[in-house]
């Protein structure tokens, strides 16, 4: 289904789903900060800039409570968590390389065992992409194959026009159901053109010929100079649309507490550390290694795509100026 | 085991310590029924796997199930207080409340062994994973062929399942070979006296027929290797399990990863010929 939605309209459909007790997380400015946030009003929302971290915090949170325990003599009972208190929500102005990093995480928490806790969140949300008109130098979609105007990921997919307001696509059975939730708002499409989508200053990688040498090279002297730099600040997988890595911790007592799911990175030495001292990637650079590893071979191995889609976050904001995209360009020409 | 379907899977059952059995100085080992009724009866498993143990305010700690699934109506862990969550694991008395998530993990083809000489080698610690396959196949002793055990450990004190070996040496049908390293043995030890693969290397149990199940630190297990190889083993008749750190042995929150093998969901148990084919990063 196509529409067209003008920028009044737009905003008066944010405001109508915050009204009606819908969360609408959206671009949001928070002390000189851009995240994606609920919205309190429609006119909150920042649209003209790529929020610091993902948009995938709207299904899996920074950290959130996975049960509470409480101790009585010697039982202990346990509360699970309900996810029908998971709100509906609609997750606004999403950025194509947000968006098309949904389903790589689907795909994490949905084999085999069912993490209820992503997934439960998933269907509530119904998730509205926005085509891309301003990149910078760190951006790199399109060279792991993701145009600024990817709609994968997005239930509705919005174009900003010339004339200004959207192009409204339907991509799933939800995005025709937000459209239907306020037909009013929407108009017959319009002929007017888009506006000039961002054009990232990158060519593509050649992403088979990286992963053919990453299948060969997990032993080279190449990973030292890689990433000799790092200084396992875990900053990357924070802001990463697609990491997905966490941990398990207890918080409270041995009465009472709760039990939390939070945010882990790959770069932290005590990720894979044993109790017994043992640690299996004892060095930075083989921490590293495996960040590069799991993005561009590992995560392909098993699910046949990547697990980058070129936001740039992490060259943005890395303290000693790593370079994902620099370190990619340079394996696909390397001699496989 | 269990229907996950919309369940929480990170929920642990509720178990009751029903004992506890101090292994050495700091091994201790737990054994739990599960409150749930309907789950002691039903809760099945398969030598190999492991499960996720709750201490409530301090988490869960990773092990195998040490005992055999042929033993029904408990399981028991066995654990070396190290860490944060064993610490606080050692801490529990009879009658507390643990929780248990699992099982998981794939498990030893044990069908497979049916008619076949098997060879334990395990060391320290490492006694735990091959204990569950030990017991289960002396339960069905007509299954097998010849049983033998080489089993060590730093000192004698450092030895787990004290109480097994005995059995276990007194047992006409099993070979045990104990040993301690070097300057471990007391006055009345009456064991080898020498690394594992050494003392392997002696016992020489013939590879015809026989599979090899070997469990215990990296640097053992690296020298374990070229020992059942010049004994005439293949790669694909030797069996190990690796225990890589794990938080949600779900095959989700990626640290348990060995290249792209997941040991909590690809493993814990491998072949040595797959063990060989992963770059050394356990």
């Amino acid at each position: 289904m196509q529409k067209y939605i003008s920028q009044q309209n737009f905003t008066a459909l944010l405001d109508a789903l915050i009204k009606q007790g819908t969360r609408v997380v959206a671009p949001k400015l928070n002390a000189g900060t851009v995240l994606y946030e609920p919205l309190a009003a429609a006119e909150e929302m920042v649209a003209d800039q790529l929020p610091r971290r993902s948009g995938k915090e709207a299904f899996f949170p920074l950290c959130e409570e996975i049960m509470s325990y409480e101790k009585t003599g010697q039982q202990v009972a346990l509360t699970d968590i309900d996810p029908a208190r998971f709100p509906e929500t609609v997750l606004v102005g999403v950025r194509p390389c947000d968006a098309a990093a949904i389903p790589v995480l689907d795909a994490v928490f949905s084999w085999d065992y069912k993490d209820e806790f992503f997934l439960e969140r998933r269907r509530k949300t119904t998730v509205v992409g926005l085509a891309c008109t301003t990149a910078d130098d760190a951006c790199f979609c399109t060279a792991v194959g993701i145009s600024p105007a990817e709609t994968r990921g997005s239930d509705l997919f919005l174009t900003p026009l010339v004339v200004g307001g959207y192009r409204c696509e339907s991509y799933s059975d939800k995005g025709e159901a937000l459209i239907n939730s306020h037909p009013g708002l929407f108009a017959e499409p319009s002929v007017a053109g888009a506006l000039p989508l961002a054009e990232p200053q990158t060519e593509k990688f050649d992403l088979k010929k990286v992963k053919a040498w990453l299948d060969e090279h997990f032993e080279d002297p190449a990973w030292d100079s890689i990433a000799t730099r790092c200084v396992g600040c875990g900053a990357c997988a924070f802001v990463c649309p697609a990491c997905h890595c966490f941990d398990i911790v207890d918080e409270g007592t041995e009465k009472k507490g709760k039990r939390r799911k939070s945010w882990d990175a790959c770069g932290f030495w005590k990720f894979t550390h044993h109790a017994s001292g043992h640690n299996p990637r004892d060095q930075q650079p083989k921490r590293y290694r495996n960040r590069i590893m799991h993005k561009f071979k590992y995560y392909d191995d098993k699910f046949g795509q990547t697990l980058c889609t070129g936001c740039g976050r992490c060259i943005r904001l890395c303290p000693v100026g790593i370079d994902i995209a620099a370190i990619v360009e340079e394996i696909s020409k390397k001699e496989v | 085991m269990c229907d996950t379907a919309n369940k929480n899977i990170y929920l642990p059952y509720l178990t009751t310590v029903e004992e506890v059995i101090d292994e050495t100085p700091d091994v201790r080992t737990l054994r739990l029924v599960f409150q749930d009724p309907e789950l002691r009866e039903n809760f099945t498993f398969r030598s190999g796997q492991f499960a996720e143990y709750s201490a409530f305010g301090a988490g869960e700690a990773t092990f195998c199930i040490a005992s055999s699934p042929t033993r029904k109506g408990y399981i028991e862990c066995s654990f070396r207080s190290v860490g944060r969550v064993t610490e606080e694991l050692r801490r529990l008395e009879v009658g507390d409340t643990m929780g248990v998530r699992g099982p998981y993990g794939n498990s030893f083809p044990i069908e497979e062994f049916f008619g076949k000489n098997m060879v334990f080698v395990a060391g320290g610690i490492a006694l735990p994973p091959l204990r569950t396959l030990i017991c289960n196949c002396l339960d069905q002793r007509d299954k097998f062929g010849d049983i033998t055990i080489v089993y060590g450990a730093r000192t004698e004190a450092d030895l787990v399942y004290k109480r097994e070996l005995k059995e276990w040496q007194e047992r006409a049908d099993v070979r045990l070979v104990k040993t301690v390293d070097p300057g471990g043995d007391g006055p009345e030890w009456d064991g080898m006296v020498g690394f594992v693969p050494t003392i392997l290397g002696e016992a020489a149990p013939s590879a015809e027929n026989t599979i090899a199940l070997v469990c215990g630190p990296p640097i053992m297990i690296k020298f374990t290797l070229p020992v059942l190889e010049k004994l005439g083993f293949t790669d694909q008749q030797v069996y190990t399990t690796l225990e890589n750190r794990m938080k949600c042995g779900l095959g989700k929150c990626g640290r348990c990863n060995v290249g792209n093998v997941y040991v909590c969901k690809d493993g814990p148990v491998f072949t040595a010929q797959q063990i060989k084919a992963m770059p050394m990063e356990f």
